[in-house]
């Protein structure tokens, strides 16, 4: 009998991809057969050929599966297929049919099948496939992974277990900073495990996994890289706007962390303040100006990279805005971080029903 | 004789990538060495037999005895330029003059490159300058080791510039005018030889009288402040700081690809280093030859001497916009002027013996003035006319000085019938001018450049800290994921000694009321939250609240900071004691770390209205009790604290005490960028820091 968990989430961009292949690979670890389905996929990219979600095309490379990707991914939950659904164009019915075939092929032989959620709790409402009902359809157990910020979270929490009913396993909380999760650990996890919500631990924010590398960054944007020796492994997870003269923008860029500094390609003096705050990883330069070549020695002397994009400020921050926020899942390593802290913080075995 | 005595006075020079090729920089600097060098000059390229008649070498390792060469000119192309300076290394030779361009300025490969030069020279020890120089200049020894095309004329000036064109512009400037140099360095990209390094040689150079520099920037600003205050108490340092404007900073940044720094911190910097700093080229060049051609006074008093109504009231006007004062005259003076003058003559200063005054009229009148006990320095304002020679006049006042021992400037007002007496002024070092402002700006700075050798530097002092338990707030800050800091940190000033009200940050409204009841009476309540900047503006503050009201107010602060920020951090809410602002004045105490001169201290009238207001001063940290003082009275709104309109003085030593402190706190821990006390409510029976925000550099603790 195949155990069925759905991974689903209260927000995007909180770790599910990770969590879900991190999962899978542990069960894989325990010398389970495994598969894996992202009914609805969201997070479209258009670079190659067909449209299409990556992460069930990550999760494929990672779990080393020879499922087809349209199996993988029935539903391209694509603009066009949302409009088509509002004006009635989709069956319901039919829809769910295929994602029902799929996962039964896919699971055939399978011990463990993980299936990824869309997005939140909402997606998928019009065609009558949220990831609630896709949990009804195929009889799965449901993970939800939340993030945690203040005590008032607690009321998302309660009526996101009310939807998901008995099909509830638990809640993983995912990315907690340091000074919420004391709070968390000794009032908000009684409370809710009082509320009849089991929860299954707190995983903390690392950074590693909170940030994108700039060289990710660079790679998602299409950005140049214009320095050769910066590295750019090193990860950001915020950007700020460089736009005011230079003692006042650096004061802004001494207050942040782990940021990439956003600004036009002409603006020598902001550029050099940006390499003098320790905060600010990467200079992202807009409108396809090169910086001057003495900045850009600077840089490689403070071993800070600078990328060069075409777009103009506005474009490249709703751009950034969008990598920072999705998903970061991108490679083996982010993976096998997840594991360890999935290793330390939760009784993966059990999760997984693993010892049945 | 400093480090660098050799690099300006050298006997054997070799050009490594000497050449005939026209219009090459290698061609330019050996027939420069050759054309007035009275030393050894070798040429150094495997590609040639011989360059301008001189035996070429393939390498520097060739010549005879390498070891023996003083200075390497490196002008190779980039990708071979390290290389010839490790062999220079190899050798021996302890200076390098890097003239080759390409390195950092270039960008990414050339930075690369100025890497490796950096380490080289490290490992060999090189006195290097550049790369990207136009080269140095010497005029005892003839050196001209420079792809410029003019050779300076002899002189006691000696100038570093941050920019080559501009050397080139200055030489052929200062040949038409009587300008002469000791040294002339290009710094170029100032991979290791810098600003600081040229002061400190020229500073104990005897034939050196005045150090002139145009920066960009400026390196190190802490080791800058700490050499020229040694050196400008016997050599004047003139420096023009280009990028005081926005959109000069970013021209800077964009040629030196360093951040310009603030304004306010070069002020605040050069002024703590004892340098004049001044803003346009004349300026540079009128206080350079002031200084170099006259004794300094010993007074701001100042005679003017004319034969000109006008232009004496123009000049007049000058010395009121200076720091110099027009001298009263003793009795015997005006008794003197009395009979020796016309009765037309105005004998008051300034001075006006009308225009039929002839060349012996002058004399009289400046013999007169200058023999005055309470004249330090005088001008003398001539117009043309039938009855004086400028050429006589010239005379007159170069013999006059000479007498008196006082410093003299002059304003003939005239142009070609200047001629000759601008020569015998000349020479004797007597500046000349057309418009007196000149006159009397440039005897202003050498008041202010007396005023700069006096100065009696004490060093700050130091208080008695814990230091340990400083850093440990700091580091429970570092475990949260932000980088500012509040009111949660007031430990800190606690620790260095800076006095803060009783009072709590507390995360209940029970431990709230226990906190205010231990005050016992009406206290301040405020959200903390290091993402909630202006907590006023949101109504995070309440003041005056009883304790039996606490409790409520806990939950509106923490209910208001909510509303406005939902996923702010609230850390709490602090209750603190009520400040005595009825006797009290609100100042601000902060700092700003600047990325040249590091910690910048503010002070300044404070509350709400400090961004309105902006009374502020500055100084570069760590300030001395005088400094500290200073900073006080340095604010329009000093006499506030004094005591204005019938209120007590607050407590000026504990005020002063605690800029000190601060000024230790900051020092002694890097990695504080930013810090603001403000409200610092001083009394007249002490201070307390009310507020406080800090940003802290992480990598940095």
């Amino acid at each position: 009998m195949t155990d069925t968990l759905l991974v689903t989430s209260t927000e995007e961009g909180i770790g599910k991809t990770a969590i879900t292949i991190a999962l899978a690979k542990a069960a894989q670890e325990a010398g389970k057969d495994v598969g894996y389905m992202k009914p609805k996929g969201t997070r479209l990219q258009s670079a190659v050929g067909k449209t299409r979600d990556e992460d069930p095309m990550l999760a494929r490379e990672l779990l080393d599966l020879d499922a087809e990707m349209h199996e993988m991914e029935p539903i391209v939950y694509s603009p066009t297929f949302i409009s088509e659904a509002v004006r009635g164009r989709e069956d319901p019915d039919e829809i769910r049919e295929r994602v029902v075939e799929n996962f039964d092929d896919l699971s055939a032989d399978c011990d463990t099948m993980l299936v990824e959620g869309s997005d939140n709790l909402e997606t998928g409402g019009i065609v009558d496939l949220t990831d609630a009902d896709i949990a009804e359809a195929l009889d799965a157990r449901v993970l939800l992974v939340c993030g945690y910020a203040t005590p008032g979270d607690a009321d998302e929490m309660l009526a996101a277990a009310d939807r998901l009913g008995d099909r509830l396993a638990g809640v993983l909380f995912n990315g907690v900073t340091e000074s919420a999760m004391d709070e968390l650990d000794n009032d908000v996890i009684p409370f809710l495990e009082g509320h009849g919500v089991p929860v299954f631990g707190a995983l903390p924010r690392v950074q590693d996994l909170a940030g994108i590398t700039i060289g990710d960054l660079a790679r998602s944007l299409g950005a140049d890289v214009l320095t050769s020796d910066a590295s750019t492994d090193v990860h950001v997870e915020r950007f700020t706007v460089g736009a005011m003269g230079g003692n006042k923008a650096l004061d802004q860029f001494r207050r942040t962390r782990d940021a990439v500094m956003v600004s036009g390609g002409d603006r020598s003096e902001v550029q050099t303040a940006a390499l003098e705050a320790s905060g600010i990883k990467a200079l992202l330069l807009t409108g396809g100006f090169r910086p001057a070549s003495a900045v850009l020695g600077r840089a490689e002397k403070k071993n800070v990279p600078i990328l060069l994009i075409q777009s103009d400020t506005r474009t490249t921050i709703d751009r950034v805005e969008d990598v920072l926020h999705s998903g970061r899942t991108r490679d083996t390593e982010t993976v096998t971080r997840m594991q360890e802290l999935l290793g330390d913080g939760v009784d993966v075995h059990s999760l997984l029903h693993l010892s049945e | 004789m400093g480090r660098l005595s050799t690099l300006f006075g050298p006997e054997r020079v070799a050009v490594i990538g000497a050449t005939e090729s026209e219009g090459s920089v290698g061609r330019a600097i050996t027939s420069n060495l050759l054309a007035s060098f009275d030393g050894e000059v070798l040429a150094i390229n495997p590609n040639a037999d011989e360059v301008l008649g001189l035996p070429c070498h393939d390498g520097i390792e060739e010549v005879d005895s390498p070891g023996t060469v003083d200075v390497a000119v490196v002008v190779v192309p980039p990708h071979i330029a390290v290389d010839a300076i490790r062999q220079s290394g190899e050798v021996g030779i302890e200076n390098v003059v890097v003239v080759t361009a390409g390195f950092g300025e270039t960008g990414s490969d050339g930075a690369a490159r100025e890497r490796e030069l950096r380490e080289v020279a490290e490992e060999y020890d090189l006195n290097l300058v550049g790369p990207n120089s136009l080269g140095v200049m010497s005029t005892p020894a003839g050196l001209n080791a420079t792809f410029g095309n003019e050779m300076a004329t002899e002189g006691d000036i000696s100038f570093m510039s941050q920019s080559g064109a501009f050397v080139t512009a200055v030489l052929d400037w200062a040949a038409e005018r009587d300008v002469g140099f000791k040294d002339i360095v290009s710094l170029g990209n100032k991979a290791i030889l810098d600003e600081g390094d040229f002061v400190a040689e020229w500073g104990e150079d005897p034939e050196t009288d005045v150090i002139l520099g145009y920066l960009e920037d400026i390196d190190d600003g802490e080791e800058f402040i700490r050499t020229a205050r040694e050196v400008t108490r016997d050599t004047p340092i003139v420096l023009v700081k280009s990028g005081r404007t926005d959109a000069g900073a970013s021209a800077a940044a964009s040629h030196t690809g360093a951040m310009a720094g603030s304004e306010r911190a070069y002020e605040a910097g050069l002024e703590q280093a004892g340098t004049l700093r001044v803003e346009s080229v004349q300026e540079l060049f009128d206080y350079a030859q002031i200084l170099s051609g006259q004794p300094l006074p010993d007074g701001e008093e100042i005679a003017i001497v004319t034969n000109a109504g006008g232009p004496g009231v123009m000049t007049t006007d000058a010395v009121g916009d200076s720091d110099l004062s027009l001298a009263e005259f003793s009795d015997e003076t005006f008794e003197e002027l009395r009979e020796t003058m016309p009765d037309a003559a105005n004998i008051y200063n300034p001075v006006d013996i009308i225009g039929d005054a002839p060349g012996e009229r002058f004399e009289s009148a400046l013999e007169t003035v200058l023999a005055d006990e309470n004249v330090s320095m005088a001008v003398v304002v001539a117009c043309p006319t039938a009855v004086l020679s400028f050429e006589e006049l010239a005379d007159v006042v170069v013999e006059q000085q000479r007498q008196s021992g006082l410093p003299i400037a002059t304003t003939l007002m005239g142009g070609k019938s200047v001629g000759a007496g601008r020569e015998i002024l000349a020479e004797a070092g007597i500046p000349q001018y057309f418009d007196p402002a000149r006159a009397v700006g440039s005897l202003d700075a050498l008041t202010e450049y007396r005023n700069i050798s006096e100065r009696e530097f004490q060093a700050p002092a130091t208080f008695d800290v814990d230091r340990d338990r400083a850093r440990e707030v700091l580091q429970s800050a570092s475990r949260r994921d932000t980088n500012r800091l509040g009111v949660e940190a007031m430990a800190l000033l606690d620790a260095y000694g800076i006095p803060t009200p009783q009072g709590a940050v507390v995360d209940s409204p029970g431990d709230a009321e226990a906190v205010a009841e231990d005050i016992g009476e009406e206290v301040v309540m405020k959200i903390v939250s290091p993402d909630i900047l202006h907590k006023s503006d949101i109504g995070g503050v309440e003041v005056g609240v009883p304790p039996a009201e606490v409790r409520d107010t806990y939950e509106d602060l923490v209910v208001r900071a909510r509303n406005y920020q939902s996923d702010a951090t609230i850390l709490g809410v602090q209750v603190q004691e009520m400040a005595d602002l009825e006797t009290g004045t609100e100042t601000i105490l902060g700092m700003n770390r600047d990325p040249q001169f590091g910690p910048l201290l503010l002070f300044g009238l404070g509350g709400i209205f400090v961004e309105v207001l902006e009374d502020t001063t500055v100084r570069v940290a760590p300030v001395s009790e005088p400094e500290a003082r200073d900073m006080l009275d340095d604010i329009e709104s000093a006499p506030l604290l004094k005591g204005a309109r019938g209120r007590e003085p607050v407590d000026e030593a504990a005020l002063v005490e605690t800029v000190q402190r601060l000024s230790q706190l900051v020092t002694d821990f890097p990695a504080i960028v930013e810090l603001d006390i403000n409200p610092l409510v001083a009394t007249p029976d002490g201070v307390k820091a009310v507020d406080l925000q800090l940003t802290l550099d992480q990598e940095e603790l």
